[in-house]
């Protein structure tokens, strides 16, 4: 379940592409980039407050990973829990235009989108990287 | 067992399964220990029937999957004793029931065959003697975004991670929330049958998620005389509630005193599994 | 009559995040585009105002992962009127034994599953604009 002490936290917004991308990318970092080494921490779950998602976030770094500037995923780990240790905004990888299109089902992803999940799960596993040097 | 029965069909009007929980109510409201409830008047007005509710017990039939009726219970927190869905029963008699209300030979099968399950379950299912405490306080440890929790006394747990918890000559058995936890949601519970004698170790039913299935080693010896009936269609109260809500089985015990030789208490369990979490680290 | 809003809770631990999530773009953006639309839960749970303007006091159906019920609560907390809430594993039992995937993505199985939930809110979507809820 837990290797590491690093959190990642997904939008996974409904509204735009960027959630699409936001969520894909974190489920590649911790499948096939860090697997084992990512402990996912669900949005909602977060907020809610009921399960020991607060209490990681407060004791390890947490990394947010959001699909537009609204950065839901950021705003919330400050709020609840501390400082983020690292963000990612899919807007400013992919372009605010691009981030804010339509969602898209899995079905339709292209060779293009998941360039885009790409390029954030590398920029997500850059900060992680350097999360770990530090410890 | 409770002399009286409540039965709270889902009455739905637009299908023809919420017709055949109506049907089958009104005919069990023959007898006179069976008070029908309206759902719609519960709904409205639960004082209505509460007198009826605390002398008897529960049988909530549902028509659909959309389960109104067994929400309307939970909703007004009411404890339910039985649960029949009218569509899982047609189902397996592979008779498609569709939306039109209709009286034939097929809808009249699906209400004798809802009527026997709940004269057998009835029939097998006897009162509980067992004696619930009024609440159980926990100490917890947490690793990780986990946390484990392990109730601070009257529980018994084997190294497989069941638990029982004894009331007298009798028992519930379950599992810890450390099981709950790595199986993540529990979406089908199969019970061991009533009447089943078994010994310390063996297995006692088992419950399944998504990722595995856990078979249940019992902490004890003895005969089934109960299953958690509840859990068929709320499987997720072993998630919420491992050791009160979410129990699975209720013996009558053999012999607890060489059982517990082999047994951790909570104090010891507590300990146990702290170092066997940090070990694998979950 | 405003769109009828329907919320996933698009958990990313399992697989029944993303059926909940894909079950519910199939009813949104393909099954009854004109009838509903879905708003994002991670706006709702922070509360952004233009959400919450949008949700406060109209008919929303949730569809859940887990028996936490985030999308359902969080959605009630935000003053929207949850008329129909379902959560997936709700609906497994015909469907046991089957593999439906993982939180990336769906088999054909899975697929079937999210099918299935999407009809189900295709039928509360009916249900609601016939008024008999």
């Amino acid at each position: 379940m837990l290797g590491n002490r690093i959190g990642v936290i997904s939008c996974s917004g409904e509204e735009c592409l960027g959630g699409t991308i936001s969520r894909l990318a974190v489920r590649k970092m911790m499948e096939e980039l860090k697997p084992g080494m990512v402990s996912t921490l669900c949005l909602p779950l977060f907020i809610a407050g009921d399960g020991g998602e607060r209490e990681f976030a407060e004791k390890y770094p947490t990394i947010a990973v959001d699909g537009c500037s609204k950065c839901c995923a950021k705003r919330a780990i400050e709020k609840y829990s501390s400082a983020v240790a690292g963000s990612i905004d899919v807007a400013e990888i992919i372009g605010e235009a691009k981030a804010l299109e339509k969602p898209l089902s899995t079905r339709y992803i292209t060779d293009l989108h998941m360039e885009y999940v790409n390029q954030t799960a590398a920029k997500t596993c850059e900060i992680f990287d350097e999360i770990l040097a530090k410890q | 067992m409770s002399d009286s029965l409540c039965v709270l069909p889902c009455n739905g009007l637009d299908k023809c399964a919420g017709d055949l929980s109506r049907r089958v109510a009104q005919e069990m409201a023959k007898s006179e220990e069976v008070e029908l409830i309206c759902p719609v008047l519960l709904n409205q007005n639960k004082s209505r029937y509460e007198k009826a509710l605390e002398a008897g017990s529960l049988t909530v039939i549902d028509g659909c999957n959309t389960r109104c009726a067994s929400k309307l219970a939970a909703d007004l927190e009411l404890a339910i004793k039985e649960k029949v869905n009218v569509s899982e029963v047609a189902k397996s008699l592979d008779i498609k029931l569709g939306i039109e209300i209709r009286e034939d030979q097929d809808t009249q099968a699906v209400i004798q065959a809802v009527l026997g399950k709940i004269n057998s379950s009835a029939a097998e299912q006897v009162e509980s003697e067992f004696v619930e405490p009024e609440s159980v306080e926990y100490n917890t440890f947490s690793h990780g975004k986990f946390i484990f929790k392990v109730p601070k006394a009257n529980y018994y747990f084997n190294e497989n991670d069941c638990w029982v918890t004894v009331s007298g000559n009798m028992a519930r058995v379950g599992v810890s929330d450390y099981v709950q936890q790595n199986l993540s949601d529990i979406l089908y519970v199969d019970p061991p049958e009533i009447g089943d004698e078994f010994e310390q170790f063996d297995d006692l039913g088992s419950i399944e998620s998504s990722k595995a299935v856990f078979e249940i080693v019992s902490p004890v010896a003895g005969t089934v005389v109960a299953v958690n009936a509840g859990l068929s269609d709320a499987p997720e109260q072993v998630n919420e509630s491992p050791y009160e809500k979410g129990w699975l089985v209720e013996v009558r015990l053999s012999d607890f005193e060489e059982d517990q030789d082999l047994l951790h208490d909570c104090p010891a369990y507590f300990e146990f599994l702290k170092r066997k979490v940090e070990q694998i680290d979950v | 009559m405003s769109k009828i809003k329907i919320v996933p809770c698009s958990g990313i631990g399992k697989v029944f995040g993303l059926l909940a999530r894909e079950s519910v773009l199939m009813v949104t953006e393909e099954k009854c585009p004109d009838e509903c639309e879905t708003l994002c839960l991670a706006h709702v749970v922070t509360g952004d105002d233009e959400v919450v303007g949008k949700i406060n006091g109209e008919n929303c159906i949730t569809m859940d992962g887990c028996a936490k019920y985030c999308a359902k609560k969080s959605v009630e907390e935000t003053g929207g009127i949850v008329v129909k809430s379902h959560k997936v594993p709700d609906y497994i039992k015909a469907h046991r034994g089957e593999e439906h995937g993982t939180g990336t993505y769906l088999t054909d199985d899975g697929w079937k599953y999210a099918e299935e939930l999407a009809e189900i809110m295709v039928e509360d979507i009916k249900e609601i604009k016939a008024g008999v809820n």
